[in-house]
C-alpha cells in the first residue's frame, strides 16, 4: 500500500516537474488571419476595397512569462483567410477564405477552406489542400475535438458544414450539409438565416450553431465517427428578437453557454443540459452602457481559463469617421449559476476590435484592432479579471482572427 | 519532318477516334435497366410532398432490345427518394441522389445525398460504396463527367451546384467544386430565389451546362477535369425566355447544337454551340405545346435520339388528375445543317404524369416513365420517322422518375 502510495507521489512529481518545464518555455506562436482585399463589411458591403496591404495569415512569437509579441511575419500568402482553427494536435492549422470578386452581390462571396501543416520550429505554414466549403461568404471554423473534422458558417448561403480531415491533416469528404432556414424581425440582415459561428461543446457530443439571421442558438447532435450533425430541426433557444447571435463561448465544464448577439450587444447566459441537448435562457446581460447612443457590433467571446471570467468586445461598425464603443468588456462568472456581473469595460488600444483572444496560461489578452491595425497585449488580474495596459503592441494590418499554437510542440 | 508531322496528325486521329469510340454508348444483346422512384410521396406541389409511394428504392428489369424482352421489376437497393440516377462511363458504378422530403419544413429544402453503388454486372445488383452530403437541398440532378472522375449536382432548393471527386474504386471523395446562383425571375411563386435543375458536360469535357428555373439562365462554366473546378465562362449564361424556367439541357452528339427544355412555358430553345469559344447562340425558339392549349403544364425530360435524326421531350400535368394538363411525348425532326426543329407528332404516354423518359442505347425503343399512374410503358420508335408506337410492354413501378441502362455482361 505504501509503496503504491509512493509511486502515486512519484507520478504527482514528474507531473509537477513536467507543468513547470512547460512553465519555463511559454513560446507560443500567435497566427493572424487578416482581409487582404477590403477592411471591413459594413452593410454587407465589402468597405475600403484595396486598402488592405495584407497578403494572408501572418505569425508572431508570444513569450507568455513576459507578454512580448515579436514581429508579425508572413506565415502563408493567401486571399482573405478570415478565420482559423488549430488542430488538437498542435501540427494543422485550417483557413477559410472569402473571394469577394467571385460573385456580384454582398455576402455571396465564393468560399473555400485550406489546410496547412505547421513547421513547429519556425511556425511557417505549409499548405496541404484547399476544398469548397459547401457555402458562400464562409465566416468561421472550428475543429471537433478529435481533430477529424472541421465545421464551418456559411454565413451567405446559411448553412453549416462539415469537412473530413484525414490522416495527413489534409482535407477530405463532405460529412455533413444542414441548410438553416427562416428569418427574423430585421429587415436589412435577417430576411434569411445566417449562422455566424458552429463550436462542438466541451463533450463533443454536440455542436451549437448561431444563427445571426434568425435570433436562434441551435444545438445539433454530433457525431464524432461520422461527422454527421442531427436531427435537421434540433433543440434551440431563442434570442431578443433582432439581436442578432454571432459568437458562443462554453464555461469550461460545459455546463454554462454564452451567447454573443452582434446588434444588441446582448450576452445570452444559457444552461446546457447534455442529456437533452437543450439550451435555457438563464440572464440577458446587456454589455453595453445604458447612455450609449451610436452604433455597435459586438465581435468576440471568450471565457477565461480559469473559468471565472467572461470577456467580450463591442467595436464600431464603421470607420474613424463614427463613433462606437471599441472596448472589451469584463465580467465576473457565478460557479454556480452561470450569471455575469459586470467588472470593467476597457479600452482596446486602436479601433474596432472585431476579435481578440486570452493567450493559455490566462495572463495576458491580445486585443486586434481591424481599422487602426494593431494587436495590443493587456495584462489580466487573475484574481479580478481586470484588464491593464502593458503598453505593448505590434503592428498587422487588418487583423481579424488570433488563433496560439505552442513552439515546438 | 513531313512525315513526323504526318505521323503526329496520325496519332491525334488516332486518340480522337479512339476517345470518340469510348465515350459513345456500347450497344449490347441485353440491358439492366434502372429505375429511380420516389418512395415517400408522389409528386411535389408547389414544393411540398403529395400523396403516397409503395417504391422501396432502385428497381431493375432486364432489357433485349432485339425482341423488346422487359423481365418483371426487382428491387435493385433499397434507398429513400432516388430521385436521378447516373452511371458511370465505365458502366461499373451507379450514383444516385436522394432527397428526404420529411428532412426539413420549408418548400424546397430537403436534405439530399449521393450514393455511390457498384454494379454486379451478372446480376444487376447494387452495392453501397459509400453517401455523403451534396452540399446542397432538394438535389434534383446527377451527371458524370467524360472521365468518369466527378459527380456534378444541380441543388435546386439551396440555389447551387456542386462536384465530388470519384475515387478510382468508384466511391465518392471530395468536394471539387461549389457555385452559388443569385437572383430570381418573374413567376413570383416560383422564381423567388435561383433555382438550378440540371448540370451536363459538353461532349468534350471542358465545360459545364446548368440550367436555371429560378432565374431563367442558361450559365456556361469551364470544367477542369484535373481538378474538377467549375469557373465562369465568358459571356457567363445565356437569357432565356423570361418566365420559361429552362429546367433540363441536351447536347446533339455533334456538339454542335443545344436544346435548352422550359419547363414552364414547354418551349425548346435551340441553340448553336461554339465548342471552341463555349458559346451559344441562339437559334430557333421550338413551340412543345399546342397553339390553343389551356391548362397546366410542366415540360420536363428532353433527349436526343442515338441517330441524331430526332428530339423527344415530356409535357406533363403538375397536380393531380383533377387538373386537366397534355401528358405528351413531342417528337421533333432535327434539321442536320441548321439544328432546327420541326415537329413530328405529340403522342400520349399511355399514363398520367410523363415526368422522364429514356431511349435505350440501341435507339429501338423509349421508355415513358408515369410519376402519377406508376407505370413505364414502352414505345417503339421508328429509326426513320422517329414516330412512336405504344407496345403491349409495360412495367408496373410505383412512382417512376428516372431511368438508366447499364448493358449486361456475361
Amino acid at each position: 500500500m505504501r509503496r503504491i502510495r509512493c509511486a502515486f507521489c512519484l507520478v504527482i512529481l514528474f507531473a509537477l516537474a513536467g507543468s513547470s518545464a512547460l512553465a519555463q518555455d511559454k513560446d507560443y506562436f500567435v497566427y493572424v488571419g487578416t482581409y487582404t482585399g477590403f477592411k471591413f463589411v459594413r452593410r454587407s458591403k465589402t468597405n475600403g476595397v484595396g486598402e488592405s496591404h495584407s497578403k494572408g495569415i501572418y505569425v508572431s512569437r508570444f513569450h507568455a512569462d513576459t507578454g512580448d509579441l515579436g514581429e508579425a511575419q508572413l506565415a502563408a500568402e493567401m486571399i482573405n483567410p478570415s478565420f482559423l482553427t488549430i488542430s488538437p494536435n498542435h501540427r494543422f492549422l485550417y483557413a477559410v477564405s472569402e473571394d469577394p470578386y467571385s460573385v456580384g452581390p454582398p455576402l455571396d462571396h465564393a468560399s473555400y477552406v485550406s489546410a496547412f501543416a505547421i513547421d513547429s520550429s519556425t511556425g511557417k505554414l505549409r499548405l496541404l489542400n484547399t476544398v469548397p466549403t459547401s457555402g458562400t461568404s464562409t465566416c468561421f471554423i472550428s475543429m471537433d475535438k478529435t481533430g477529424k473534422f472541421v465545421l464551418m458558417a456559411n454565413f451567405g448561403s446559411g448553412s453549416v458544414s462539415v469537412v473530413r480531415v484525414k490522416e495527413d491533416g489534409s482535407l477530405g469528404e463532405l460529412a455533413s450539409f444542414i441548410q438553416d432556414v427562416g428569418h427574423s424581425v430585421n429587415q436589412f440582415i435577417q430576411t434569411e438565416p445566417h449562422p455566424h459561428s458552429i463550436l462542438v461543446t466541451p463533450d463533443n457530443r454536440y455542436a451549437i450553431v448561431s444563427d445571426l439571421g434568425t435570433d436562434k442558438v441551435l444545438a445539433f447532435r454530433f457525431d464524432s465517427n461520422t461527422g454527421m450533425l442531427s436531427p435537421p430541426r434540433p433543440p434551440s433557444a431563442s434570442v431578443y428578437p433582432g439581436s442578432g447571435p454571432r459568437h458562443f463561448a462554453f464555461d469550461p465544464a460545459g455546463k454554462f453557454g454564452y451567447q454573443l448577439s452582434e446588434m444588441s450587444g446582448v450576452v445570452d447566459v444559457l444552461a446546457f443540459d447534455s442529456s437533452k441537448g437543450t439550451l435555457t435562457t438563464v440572464q440577458r446581460a446587456q454589455t453595453m452602457p445604458h447612455d450609449f447612443f451610436g452604433i455597435n457590433h459586438s465581435g468576440e467571446i471568450e471565457v477565461h481559463p480559469s473559468g471565472k471570467f467572461l470577456y467580450e468586445s463591442n467595436r464600431r461598425t464603421s470607420s474613424d469617421d463614427e463613433w462606437g464603443l471599441d472596448t472589451i468588456g469584463v465580467f465576473a462568472i457565478d460557479p454556480v449559476k452561470g450569471t455575469l456581473t459586470p467588472v470593467q469595460a476597457s479600452p482596446t488600444g486602436g479601433i474596432m476590435p472585431r476579435t481578440f483572444t486570452i493567450d493559455p496560461t490566462g495572463k495576458y489578452l491580445l486585443a486586434a484592432n481591424q481599422i487602426s491595425n494593431n494587436v495590443v497585449i493587456y495584462a489580466i488580474d487573475g484574481a479580478t479579471g481586470q484588464l491593464s495596459k502593458t503598453g505593448k503592441e505590434i503592428a498587422v494590418d487588418t487583423p481579424v482572427c488570433l488563433k496560439f499554437v505552442p513552439v515546438g510542440h | 519532318m513531313k512525315n513526323i508531322r504526318n505521323f503526329a496528325l496520325f496519332v491525334i486521329l488516332v486518340a480522337l477516334s479512339v476517345r470518340l469510340a469510348w465515350s459513345s454508348p456500347a450497344t449490347a444483346d441485353e440491358y439492366f435497366v434502372y429505375v429511380g422512384t420516389y418512395t415517400g410521396f408522389t409528386f411535389m406541389n408547389e414544393g411540398l410532398p403529395a400523396g403516397g409511394s409503395h417504391s422501396n428504392g432502385i428497381y431493375m428489369s432486364r432489357f433485349k432490345p432485339a425482341t423488346g424482352e422487359l423481365s418483371k421489376p426487382e428491387l435493385a437497393a433499397e434507398i429513400v427518394n432516388p430521385a436521378y440516377l447516373a452511371v458511370a462511363p465505365n458502366q461499373r458504378f451507379l450514383y444516385v441522389a436522394t432527397e428526404d422530403p420529411l428532412s426539413l419544413g420549408p418548400d424546397f429544402d430537403h436534405a439530399s445525398y449521393i450514393s455511390a453503388f457498384a454494379i454486379d454486372q451478372t446480376n444487376g445488383k447494387l452495392h453501397l460504396l459509400n453517401t455523403l452530403p451534396t452540399g446542397g437541398t432538394s438535389t434534383c440532378y446527377l451527371s458524370i463527367d467524360k472521365t468518369g472522375h466527378y459527380a456534378m449536382m444541380a441543388n435546386f432548393g439551396s440555389s447551387s451546384v456542386t462536384v465530388i471527386r470519384i475515387n478510382d474504386d468508384g466511391s465518392l471523395g471530395q468536394q471539387t467544386a461549389f457555385i452559388k446562383h443569385i437572383g430570381h425571375g418573374r413567376d413570383a411563386s416560383f422564381q423567388n430565389k435561383a433555382h438550378p435543375h440540371s448540370i451536363d458536360v459538353s461532349p468534350d469535357n471542358r465545360f459545364a451546362v446548368v440550367s436555371d428555373l429560378g432565374v431563367d439562365k442558361v450559365f456556361v462554366y469551364k470544367f477542369d477535369e484535373k481538378t474538377g473546378t467549375l469557373s465562369p465562362d465568358n459571356p457567363p449564361f445565356v437569357e432565356a425566355e423570361s418566365g420559361g424556367g429552362p429546367r433540363h439541357f441536351v447536347f446533339d452528339a455533334a456538339g454542335k447544337f443545344g436544346y435548352s427544355l422550359h419547363e414552364m412555358t414547354g418551349f425548346v430553345t435551340v441553340m448553336s454551340w461554339d465548342s471552341a469559344a463555349g458559346t451559344f447562340t441562339k437559334v430557333q425558339d421550338a413551340k412543345t405545346l399546342a397553339p390553343d392549349f389551356i391548362g397546366a403544364n410542366d415540360s420536363a425530360e428532353i433527349a436526343i435520339h442515338p441517330n441524331g435524326r430526332f428530339l423527344y421531350e415530356s409535357n406533363r400535368r403538375f397536380r393531380g388528375p383533377d387538373l386537366f394538363g397534355p401528358d405528351s411525348i413531342g417528337v421533333f425532326a432535327i434539321d442536320p445543317a441548321k439544328g432546327t426543329l420541326t415537329e413530328v407528332e405529340q403522342v400520349p404516354p399511355q399514363g398520367t404524369m410523363p415526368r422522364q423518359f429514356a431511349i435505350d442505347p440501341t435507339g429501338g425503343y423509349l421508355f415513358a416513365e408515369n410519376e402519377k399512374s406508376g407505370n413505364v410503358v414502352l414505345f417503339r420508335i421508328d429509326g426513320n420517322t422517329g414516330k412512336l408506337s405504344p407496345t403491349k410492354t409495360e412495367l408496373k413501378i410505383d412512382v417512376p422518375v428516372c431511368i438508366v441502362f447499364v448493358p449486361v455482361h456475361r
